[in-house]
C-alpha cells in the first residue's frame, strides 16, 4: 500500500513487538462517505456504550423527532441517547444486541418515517463564554462517546483537568480493513481540528498532536491543508510507521512520547488525554450545530460486500439492512469491528452501536475461522509480537491449566487483547480466547469472593445477634430466678435454719468416719464440705 | 463451543513450515558430511526418518491422538534428522533405530508430546547411544582425502546392515587413514594424544589436524554455520542462543588457551570442531526445550558453550554438545521464571518472594 513520505513533525519512538498484517484498506477507502437508505426500524441498544445502561424516557407510541432525547444518562457512567431519525417508538424490549455471545438487552425500537426530520437544535457556538462544567454537560447531553471502538463516555474522560498538557488525536487506525477515520480525515479534516479546538478550551494550555499511520497519505495531506486554513499552527502532525497495533492508546502514547502509561494508571498520569478523530467531529457538530450523536461513519467491507466503502449509518440500523444494501447475500463470516479485535456477529439482526466502526462481510475463506490448534512449540514468536512485552506463551499455559494466580503473576491484566500473538502463532492457537477466558474467570471469582465475604460478614453478624439475644434471655431468666429465690428465702427463713443444722450434723458424722486421715487432709475435707 | 473470537487474521506460517526450513538449512552441512564421510550419512538419515515416522504414528495411535495432522507437523522428522546428522556414518542400523525410537517415545511422548518435553529428544537419543555403545558411537571414518579405503555406497549399506563390506571385510579397514593408523575425529585425536603426554604443537602436525580444526570437520562446521545464519535471517530461529553458545565457547576456551596454549585448544579450533555449529544453530535452538525469554536465551546459550568446552577439555568424552544441551535443558524452567521481561507500564519487574518494604 502507498506510504506517505510526509516527515513526522515530532520525533517518533518505538513500541515493542507489533505485526504487519495485510491491510485491506484500499477496498473501502477509495470512495467518499455516503448515506444509506433508512431501514424500516431502528433498534437502539440502551447499553450501546461502555458503562451502564441509559435510562429510557420515552414510551411506546410516542412520536419522536431526529435528535430528540430518548434515554438519559444514569448520572454515573453512561450518556444520553437520541432518536437517530424521526418516527414512532413501537417497542421498548429486549432484542439481540451487538455482543459476541448474542445476548439480548433492552432496546428502544423506532419505526422510521420518511421525513427524517430534526428536532429543534441548540448550538453552543459561544464556547469561550461557557464554564467547564457546561461544556462537559453539553458533551454528555449530546451522547458523545469515544468512537475509536471503546465507546467510553467522553465527558468522563475529559473530566480531569489538572496536570493535562497534551491532547493526542488518535488517527492511527491501525486495524486492517477499517478506513472510516481515514475517509473522515480526507473529507472533514478541518472539522476534526475544530473539534480538537473545542476540547482544548477545557484546559488552560494544551498542545495538540495528531498521531497518524503513514499508510494514509491523503488524510495527512488533508490535515496539513486544514491546519493551514484554520491557522492552527501549533497542532503537530506525528506520522508513525504502519504497524499494528500503533492505534492502541498505550502504544500510540509510547510512539509519540516514548513514555509508558504506568501499570494501573491512566494516560492522564502522564499529562495526556487521547481522543479519536470521529469523536472530535462529533464534538464539533454538537457545539456548532447543536446536533447530538445519532449516527457514525461505518466501514462496510469484505469480499462478500458488493459496495465496499464508508457510510454514514444511523445507530440502531440492523446489520442485515446493511448487508442487503451491499448485496452481501451469503457472507462466510460477519465481523463487527476489525479482523484483529472485532467479534463475529452471531445474529445479523443486531443494530449498529456507537462503537461500531466496521462491518466485515467476509467471503467463506477470507478470514481465518475454524481451525485445528497444534501444540505450542514454545517458539516465542508471540513474545516477539506482544506490544505489552508480556510472555503470551506462559499466560497461555497458565490460562489453559486454570492457574489463574500464576497468570496474574505474569500480568495477564496488562494484555490489551490486540491479537498480535495469535496472529503470529505457527501452531494456530487461539491465544486471546484463552486470555479472555482467564480474565473473565478471575473477574467472576473476585465478584464471587466479594459476595462470599459479604455473606460471611452477614452470617457472623447474625450469629452474634442470635448469641446476644440468647445471652439476654438467659440473663433475664437468671434475674427472675434470683428474684423468686429471694422471695422464697424471705418467706421460709425458718425452714432454711433447720436445714443448716441438719447439714452441720451430717458433716460431723462424716468426720467421724474418716478419723484416720491426716490433719491436712481433714482440713481440706473440711474445706470441701464447706464448699459444698 | 463453536464460539470463535478474534483475531480472524493469521500470519501464514505453520509449525510444519518452520520444521521444513530447519531441514532445508541443514543441507550445506549435510553435503559436507556426505562429501567427506560418504553415503553412510544418507543411509542413517533415511533409517532415522523412517523410524521416527513409524514410531510417532504408533505412539499417537496408542495415545489416541489424531495421527495425520501431528505426524506431518514435521517435528518427529526434525528430531530424527538432527540425530542422524550427529551419528557416525557407518553406525549399525539397529543402533540408529534404537536411538531414534527412544528419542521419540521416551524423550518426547512420555512427557506429553510436542511442546511438553523438557529435554531435547535428539540429544536424549544421542546420549543414550553414546553411553550404551561408546565404541561404535566414536568410530568415525577418516575424511575422504585421508582415507585409505574410501567407502562407496554399496559398501556403506553393507557395513550398516551386516557389519562387513560387500567383500566381507571388517569395519576396521575403512577406518584406516593413509598413514595406516586408525583415524579418530580431531577432537578425539587431540584428547588421546594429550593424555599420552604430547604437546599441542606436536599433535597439530598429525594428518588428521589441518586448517581450523581438521580436514573435513571444518567444512562440515562451515556448512552448518551457513545454514544456521540462513535460518536466523529467515527468522526461523532467534539469534540469542547461537550467539550465546559461540560466545560461551570462545570465552571459556580463551581463558584456558590464554593460560596454557600448549595444553588447551584454541577458540577457533573449538568453534570449527565436532558438532559445534550443528549444536549452536540447530540443536540448542530447539524452541521446545530452550529458554523462551530474550535474557534466558542468552544464559541458556552461554551455558551450553561453557559446559561444552569444559567437558571437551576435562571430561571423558571427546565432544560434549549433547551433554551441555541436556544440562542446560534442566535449567530452562528456572531461567524462564527469573528472566521475565519488563512488561509495558511496569517500572521494574517484581519477583515472587520479594517483600514489600513499605
Amino acid at each position: 500500500m502507498e506510504r506517505s513520505n510526509y516527515k513526522s513533525e515530532i520525533p517518533i519512538f518505538e513500541f515493542h513487538g507489533g505485526i504487519h498484517p495485510k491491510e485491506h484498506k484500499l477496498e473501502s477507502n477509495q470512495t467518499p462517505i455516503q448515506k444509506i437508505p433508512l431501514p424500516q426500524q431502528l433498534a437502539i441498544n440502551l447499553k450501546g456504550q461502555a458503562g451502564n445502561r441509559s435510562l429510557p424516557i420515552v414510551n411506546v407510541g410516542d412520536k419522536v423527532l431526529k435528535g430528540q432525547v430518548i434515554a438519559e444518562s444514569d448520572g454515573i457512567f453512561s450518556t444520553f441517547q437520541h432518536a437517530p431519525c424521526s418516527g414512532t417508538v413501537v417497542a421498548i424490549e429486549k432484542r439481540p444486541i451487538a455482543h459476541p455471545s448474542g445476548l439480548d438487552d433492552l432496546c428502544v425500537v423506532i419505526e422510521t418515517d420518511s421525513k427524517d426530520q430534526w428536532c429543534e437544535l441548540f448550538p453552543k457556538k459561544n464556547i469561550h463564554e461557557l464554564e467547564r462544567a457546561e461544556i462537559l454537560a453539553h458533551i454528555c447531553e449530546s451522547g458523545i462517546v469515544g468512537l475509536g471502538g471503546a465507546s467510553f463516555p467522553t465527558h468522563i474522560k475529559l473530566k480531569r483537568e489538572s496536570g493535562i498538557d497534551t491532547l493526542i488525536i488518535n488517527a492511527a487506525e491501525c486495524e486492517p480493513y477499517i478506513t472510516c477515520d481515514d475517509r473522515l480525515l480526507q473529507e472533514r479534516a478541518a472539522d476534526v481540528l475544530r473539534g480538537a479546538q473545542i476540547i482544548s478550551h477545557l484546559y488552560d494550555d494544551i498542545n495538540i498532536i495528531v498521531g497518524i499511520e503513514d499508510n494514509k497519505p491523503n488524510a495527512i495531506d488533508a490535515l496539513v491543508d486544514a491546519r493551514k486554513q484554520l491557522e492552527m499552527d501549533t497542532v503537530k502532525i506525528a506520522v508513525v510507521p504502519t504497524k499494528y497495533p500503533s492505534g492502541g492508546e498505550k502504544q500510540l502514547i509510547q510512539l509519540l512520547t516514548g513514555e509508558e502509561v504506568p501499570h494501573g494508571g491512566l494516560p492522564a498520569d502522564l499529562g495526556l488525554v487521547m481522543h479519536n478523530v470521529a469523536t472530535c467531529v462529533a464534538i464539533y457538530e454538537a457545539f456548532e450545530f447543536g446536533k447530538p450523536l445519532v449516527s457514525r461513519v461505518v466501514t462496510l467491507t469484505g469480499e462478500a460486500c458488493q459496495k465496499p466503502g464508508n457510510y454514514e449509518v444511523p445507530f440502531g440500523t440492523p446489520v442485515e439492512h446493511l448487508m442487503s444494501f451491499c448485496n452481501a447475500t451469503n457472507p462466510g463470516v460477519l465481523v463487527m469491528g476489525g479482523p484483529m479485535m472485532g467479534f463475529e456477529l452471531p445474529n445479523p439482526k443486531v443494530g449498529i452501536v456507537k462503537a461500531t466502526n466496521c462491518i466485515i462481510m467476509a467471503a467463506p475463506k477470507e478470514l481465518k475461522h475454524d481451525h485445528l490448534a497444534l501444540p505450542c512449540i514454545r517458539c516465542g514468536a508471540c513474545m516477539d509480537a506482544c506490544p505489552a512485552s508480556l510472555l503470551p506463551q506462559q499466560l497461555y499455559w497458565h490460562a489453559k491449566a486454570d492457574e489463574f494466580e500464576k497468570a496474574e503473576e505474569y500480568d495477564l491484566f496488562d494484555c490489551i487483547e490486540c491479537g498480535a500473538c495469535a496472529y503470529v502463532c505457527p501452531s494456530d492457537i487461539p491465544l486471546v480466547q484463552y486470555y479472555r477466558y482467564a480474565k473473565s474467570t478471575i473477574r467472576n471469582q473476585k465478584v464471587e469472593k466479594t459476595k462470599a465475604d459479604k455473606a460471611r460478614l452477614r452470617h457472623e453478624a447474625r450469629n452474634e445477634r442470635l448469641e446476644r439475644v440468647k445471652r439476654e434471655k438467659a440473663e433475664k431468666h437468671r434475674k427472675a430466678a434470683e428474684a423468686r429465690r429471694k422471695a422464697a428465702e424471705a418467706a421460709g427463713e425458718d425452714d432454711a435454719k433447720k436445714a443448716a443444722v441438719a447439714a452441720a450434723l451430717a458433716r460431723v458424722k462424716a468426720k467421724k468416719a474418716q478419723q484416720d486421715d491426716s490433719d491436712t487432709k481433714t482440713e481440706s475435707n473440711d474445706q470441701k464440705d464447706t464448699d459444698a | 463451543m463453536s464460539l470463535i473470537s478474534s483475531p480472524f487474521a493469521k500470519k501464514p506460517t505453520s509449525v510444519t513450515e518452520l520444521m521444513l526450513w530447519v531441514i532445508f538449512a541443514t543441507l550445506p552441512g549435510l553435503f559436507a558430511l556426505v562429501y567427506f564421510f560418504g553415503f553412510g550419512v544418507i543411509i542413517n538419515l533415511i533409517l532415522a526418518c523412517a523410524t521416527a515416522l513409524v514410531t510417532e504414528a504408533l505412539i499417537l495411535k496408542v495415545r489416541q491422538r489424531p495421527v495425520l495432522p501431528i505426524l506431518f507437523d514435521g517435528s518427529a522428522l526434525v528430531t530424527a534428522w538432527l540425530l542422524a546428522l550427529a551419528l557416525p556414518p557407518l553406525l549399525p542400523w539397529w543402533m540408529t533405530v534404537i536411538g531414534v525410537a527412544f528419542a521419540i517415545v521416551f524423550a518426547k511422548h512420555v512427557y506429553g508430546g510436542l511442546g511438553n518435553n523438557l529435554f531435547n529428544p535428539a540429544m536424549v537419543g544421542y546420549v543414550l547411544l553414546l553411553i550404551s555403545f561408546p565404541l561404535e558411537m566414536t568410530s568415525w571414518l577418516p575424511p575422504a582425502e585421508l582415507a585409505q579405503n574410501p567407502v562407496n555406497f554399496l559398501d556403506a549399506v553393507a557395513y550398516i546392515f551386516t557389519g562387513t563390506s560387500m567383500a566381507g571385510e571388517p569395519m576396521t579397514a575403512t577406518r584406516l587413514g593413509v598413514d595406516g593408523f586408525t583415524m579418530a575425529t580431531p577432537l578425539d585425536h587431540v584428547k588421546t594424544e594429550l593424555a599420552q603426554g604430547y604437546r599441542l604443537a606436536e599433535i597439530e602436525k598429525d594428518a588428521v589436524i589441518s586448517g581450523l580444526s581438521g580436514s573435513g570437520w571444518q567444512w562440515v562446521n562451515i556448512g552448518f554455520l551457513a545454514g544456521g545464519l540462513f535460518l536466523m535471517f529467515r527468522k526461523v530461529i532467534g539469534w540469542q542462543i547461537p550467539a550465546g553458545v559461540l560466545l560461551g565457547m570462545i570465552i571459556m576456551s580463551f581463558v584456558l588457551f590464554a593460560g596454557n596454549s600448549d595444553h588447551y585448544l584454541s577458540p577457533s579450533f573449538h568453534l570449527f570442531a565436532g558438532a559445534t555449529m550443528l549444536g549452536a544453530f540447530f540443536i540448542a535452538t530447539d524452541p521446545v526445550t530452550a529458554s523462551t525469554t530474550p535474557k534466558g536465551r542468552w544464559i541458556f546459550g552461554l551455558g551450553i558453550g561453557v559446559i561444552t568446552v569444559i567437558i571437551r577439555t576435562f571430561g571423558g568424552y571427546p565432544d560434549a554438545i549433547a551433554f551441555a544441551v541436556l544440562l542446560m535443558n534442566m535449567t530452562v524452567p528456572m531461567l524462564d521464571y527469573y528472566t521475565k521481561p519488563k512488561v509495558y507500564g511496569h517500572k521494574v519487574k517484581r519477583q515472587q518472594g520479594d517483600t514489600d518494604a513499605h
